[in-house]
C-alpha cells in the first residue's frame, strides 16, 4: 500500500507510563478481587493480597504523577479537552462509526495526529478517568491503607463504609474498563496495530 | 413515760437487727475506724518477701462503696479472711502482716483458666502475677460496659507494648482499636460485637441512662419500643428506625462497633502461640466472629444491658464507621459490580460478534471499491 505512512503518536514517556499503568491495573484488579472476596476466592492468602495491593497502589500513584507532570509540562494536556464547538458533532459521528459504519468498513471519522490523538469519545472518557475516577480511587485507597491515620478525613467524608463503597464501585468500573479498553484496542486497521503502536510509538496512517 | 418505753423498745429492735453481724464478723465500719485515715502507713518491712502492693493503709470508702464487691456484700474480712477478730488491747488490733488475699477462693473458675495461661507460666521464672496485678482490688468494677480502648488500657497495655509484636498485621492500630487483645490471644473464649452510641458533640460514648432518658422510657421498654415485629431481635429496619428516633430526640450519634470477648472465666487463658494470625478467620463472609451482635447500654456500675441485633446490620450503611473487609461487606455492591463487569464483557463481545457476522459485507464493499 503506497499511501501508508508512519507517524509518531506516542512519545516514550507516555508509552512507559501506559504499560506500567496497565500492569498495575491488572494486578490491582486481581488482588482487589481477592481482598473483597477473601474466604471465597483462593488465589492467594489475604495478607499477601493486601500487601501487594498496597505496594502496587503506591506504584500506580507515583506513575500517575509522572503522567501528570509530563502532560502538564509539555502542554499536551489539552488533548484531553475537546473543542466545545466541534465536540457534539464529532461525538455523534464517532458513535455512528462504532455503532454502524465500522460494520460496513467505513473509515474512522477521526484521524489521529500527535496533537489530537483521541477522538471525541475518548477525550471525554479519558478526561473523566484521569481527572476524576483515578484520583478518587487513589485517595480512597490511601485512606483505607491506614484507617487510623486518616480517621479524621474518613469521618468527615461519612465514614469508612462510604469510602469503601466508592473504592469498590470504581474498582468494578475499572475491571470492566480493562475489558472494553482491550477490545477497543483491537479495532485498528489490524487487530494488533494499536498494540504495536503502543510499543513502538508509531501509528500507521492510511 | 410512755415515750421512753417506746424508745427503749425501738432500741432493742434496732440492736437485735444488728445482732448477727455484730456476733459473726468484723464489720467494715470497724476496719474503717482506722483505715479511713489518709495518713495511716505501714512500717517498711525489712523482709522483702513481706513487701506489699502499697505502703499506704488508707482506703477510700466512697470508692469502695461503688466497687462490685461491696455492691455484692463482700466485706473487708471476706477477702482479708485471716482476720478473725479484732483485739483492741494491742496497738494493731490484728496481725501486722496478713496473708495475701486469695481471689480464687470465690473466683474458682477464673483461677482454673488463669492457671493454664502464659501469665501463670512466668511463675516458673520466679515472677508471681496476682489477679490484682490486672484488676486492682478494692475498687474493682464490673467490666461489661468497658470499651475496647478501656479494656486494653486497663489490662494488657499496662505491661505490654503491643506495637512491638504485630508487624505482620496490616493496620495494627485499626485492629487494636476494634478488636480486644484477648479475642486473638485467648483463642477459646467466645466473642461478640458491641454496638455503642458515640456522641458526635462531646466525642464520648453515650451511657445507657442518657439514651434511655432521651427516649423517655425505662430500660425494660427499650426492646419493645425498637423491636416492632416482636421477634426479640433488632433487624436492619428496626435499627435504622432507632437511629431516626434518636436523631429526632437531638441525639447526634454514630454507631461504633467493636469486637470484644464474652466475660467468661476462660478469657484468662492467654496462651503463647495460640493466637490466630489467620486473616480469613475474621475477614471472610462466613466468619463466625460477626454472628453475635448486640447493642449495649452501659450502666453506672460498669455492667451493661445487651440487646440482640441481627448480623446484617453490620453490612448496612447505618454502621458507617465499621467495615471489616471480606467479613462485613455491603452485599448489593457485589450485584452492581457483577452487572458492570458483565456489561463490559457483553458490550465488547456483542460488538465483536456483529463484526464477525458482518465481515463478508465489508469484504464485498471493499471489492466494490477496488472494482470501481
Ligand atoms: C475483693 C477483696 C478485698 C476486699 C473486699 C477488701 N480488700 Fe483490702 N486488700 C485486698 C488485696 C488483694 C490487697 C493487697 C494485698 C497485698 O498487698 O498483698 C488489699 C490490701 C489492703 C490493705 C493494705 C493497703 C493496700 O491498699 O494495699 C488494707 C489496709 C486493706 N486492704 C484494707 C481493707 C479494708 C478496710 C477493707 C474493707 C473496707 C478491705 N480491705 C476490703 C483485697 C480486698
Ligand atoms: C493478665 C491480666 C489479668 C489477670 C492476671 C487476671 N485477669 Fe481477670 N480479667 C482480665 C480481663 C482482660 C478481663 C475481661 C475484661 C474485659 O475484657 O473487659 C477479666 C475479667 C475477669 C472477670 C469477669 C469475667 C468473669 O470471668 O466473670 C473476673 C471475675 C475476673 N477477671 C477475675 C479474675 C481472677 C480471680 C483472677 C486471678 C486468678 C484474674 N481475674 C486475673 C484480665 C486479667
Ligand atoms: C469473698 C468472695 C470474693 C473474693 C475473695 C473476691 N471476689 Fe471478686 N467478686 C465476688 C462476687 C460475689 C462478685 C460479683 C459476682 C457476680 O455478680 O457475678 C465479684 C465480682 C468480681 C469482678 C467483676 C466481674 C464482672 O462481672 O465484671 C471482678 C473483676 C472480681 N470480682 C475480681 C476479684 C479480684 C481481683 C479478687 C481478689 C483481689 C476478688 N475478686 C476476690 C466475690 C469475691
Ligand atoms: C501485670 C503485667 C501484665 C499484664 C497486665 C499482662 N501481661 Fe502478658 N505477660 C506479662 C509477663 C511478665 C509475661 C511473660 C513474658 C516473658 O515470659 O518473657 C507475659 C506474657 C504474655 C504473652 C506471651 C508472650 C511471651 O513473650 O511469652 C502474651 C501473648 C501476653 N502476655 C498477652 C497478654 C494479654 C493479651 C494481656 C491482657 C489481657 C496481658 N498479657 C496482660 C505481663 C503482663
Ligand atoms: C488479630 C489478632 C491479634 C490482636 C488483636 C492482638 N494480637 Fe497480639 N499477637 C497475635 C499473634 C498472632 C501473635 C504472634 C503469635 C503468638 O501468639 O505467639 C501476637 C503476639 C503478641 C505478643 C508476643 C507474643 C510472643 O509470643 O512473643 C504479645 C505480648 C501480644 N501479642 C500482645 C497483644 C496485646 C497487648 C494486644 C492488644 C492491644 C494484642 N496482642 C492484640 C495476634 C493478635
Ligand atoms: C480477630 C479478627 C481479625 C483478624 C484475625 C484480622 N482482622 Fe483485619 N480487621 C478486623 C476488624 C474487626 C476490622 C475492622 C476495623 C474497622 O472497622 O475499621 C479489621 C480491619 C482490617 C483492615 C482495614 C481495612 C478495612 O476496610 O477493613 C485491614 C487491611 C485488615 N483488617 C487486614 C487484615 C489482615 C491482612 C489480617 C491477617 C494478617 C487480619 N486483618 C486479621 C478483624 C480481624
Amino acid at each position: 500500500m503506497a499511501n501508508e505512512k508512519m507517524i509518531y503518536i506516542h512519545p516514550a514517556p507516555v508509552r512507559v507510563w501506559h504499560w506500567v499503568n496497565a500492569a498495575c491495573f491488572v494486578l490491582l484488579v486481581i488482588t482487589g478481587f481477592q481482598i473483597r472476596f477473601a474466604g471465597t476466592l483462593g488465589l492467594m492468602p489475604l495478607k499477601d493480597a493486601i500487601n501487594i495491593h498496597n505496594y502496587i497502589g503506591f506504584l500506580t500513584i507515583a506513575n500517575y504523577s509522572i503522567w501528570l507532570y509530563y502532560y502538564f509540562s509539555t502542554g499536551k494536556i489539552k488533548i484531553y479537552f475537546p473543542n466545545p464547538k466541534t465536540f457534539i458533532g464529532n461525538a455523534i459521528k464517532q458513535i455512528q462509526y462504532y455503532g454502524f459504519g465500522i460494520f460496513l468498513g467505513k473509515p474512522n471519522p477521526h484521524v489521529m495526529t500527535p496533537e489530537n490523538k483521541f477522538n471525541a469519545l475518548q477525550q471525554k472518557a479519558y478526561a473523566a478517568l484521569m481527572f476524576v475516577f483515578v484520583p478518587a480511587q487513589m485517595i480512597t485507597g490511601v485512606f483505607m491503607w491506614q484507617l487510623k491515620t486518616y480517621s479524621n478525613y474518613i469521618d468527615q467524608l461519612g465514614g469508612i463504609k462510604v469510602i469503601d463503597t466508592i473504592h469498590v464501585i470504581l474498582f468494578f468500573f475499572f475491571a470492566s474498563f480493562l475489558v472494553i479498553h482491550c477490545y477497543l484496542a483491537t479495532l485498528g486497521h489490524t487487530p494488533l496495530a494499536h498494540f504495536k503502536a503502543m510499543f513502538t510509538g508509531y501509528e500507521e496512517h492510511h | 413515760m410512755k415515750t421512753t418505753s417506746l424508745f427503749h423498745l425501738l432500741f432493742i429492735v434496732f440492736l437485735s437487727c444488728l445482732w448477727p453481724s455484730v456476733l459473726l464478723a468484723t464489720d467494715n465500719s470497724e476496719c474503717m475506724d482506722c483505715h479511713s485515715d489518709e495518713g495511716l502507713t505501714r512500717e517498711a518491712a525489712g523482709d522483702v518477701s513481706l513487701s506489699r502492693m502499697s505502703d499506704q493503709l488508707f482506703l477510700d470508702n466512697d470508692k469502695f462503696h461503688l466497687s462490685v464487691h461491696h455492691l455484692n456484700e463482700i466485706s473487708c474480712v471476706d477477702c482479708h479472711s485471716d482476720i478473725e477478730e479484732l483485739n483492741y488491747d494491742n496497738e494493731i488490733p490484728h496481725k501486722a502482716h496478713l496473708e495475701p488475699v486469695n481471689c480464687t477462693a470465690c473466683h474458682e473458675a477464673e483461677g482454673e483458666a488463669f492457671s493454664q495461661s502464659v501469665h501463670m507460666e512466668i511463675r516458673g521464672k520466679g515472677i508471681t502475677m496476682q489477679c490484682y496485678a490486672c484488676h486492682g482490688y478494692h475498687y474493682v468494677k464490673r467490666l461489661a460496659s468497658a470499651s475496647v480502648a478501656e479494656r486494653e488500657n486497663l489490662f494488657c497495655l499496662k505491661c505490654h507494648n503491643a506495637d512491638n509484636y504485630h508487624d505482620w498485621l496490616p493496620q495494627k492500630q485499626a485492629h487494636f482499636a476494634f478488636v480486644e487483645c484477648t479475642v486473638c490471644h485467648a483463642p477459646t473464649v467466645p466473642s461478640h460485637i458491641h454496638l455503642n452510641f458515640y456522641d458526635l458533640v462531646t466525642n464520648k460514648f453515650f451511657n445507657g441512662n442518657q439514651i434511655i432518658e432521651a427516649l423517655g422510657i425505662g430500660f425494660d421498654e427499650f426492646l419493645p419500643l425498637i423491636d416492632t415485629n416482636k421477634d426479640n431481635i433488632i433487624n436492619t429496619n428496626e435499627f435504622e428506625d432507632l437511629l431516626l428516633i434518636l436523631r429526632q430526640k437531638n441525639i447526634y450519634t454514630e454507631v461504633h462497633a467493636e469486637l470484644v470477648v464474652e466475660l467468661e472465666p476462660i478469657l484468662h487463658n492467654v496462651i503463647k502461640g495460640g493466637s490466630t494470625n489467620e486473616c480469613e478467620k475474621c475477614h471472610s463472609a462466613d466468619s463466625p466472629l460477626f454472628d453475635a451482635v448486640a447493642i449495649v447500654l452501659t450502666l453506672e456500675d460498669g455492667s451493661a444491658e445487651h440487646y440482640e441485633v441481627e448480623k446484617d446490620v453490620l453490612n448496612s450503611f447505618s454502621m458507617s464507621s465499621f467495615s471489616a473487609l471480606g467479613g462485613t461487606r455491603v452485599k448489593f455492591l457485589d450485584k452492581i459490580g457483577l452487572l458492570v463487569i458483565l456489561g463490559g464483557i457483553c458490550g465488547a463481545g456483542g460488538h465483536l460478534f456483529i463484526r464477525l457476522v458482518t465481515a463478508p459485507l465489508r469484504r464485498r464493499n471493499k471489492e466494490n471499491e477496488q472494482d470501481s
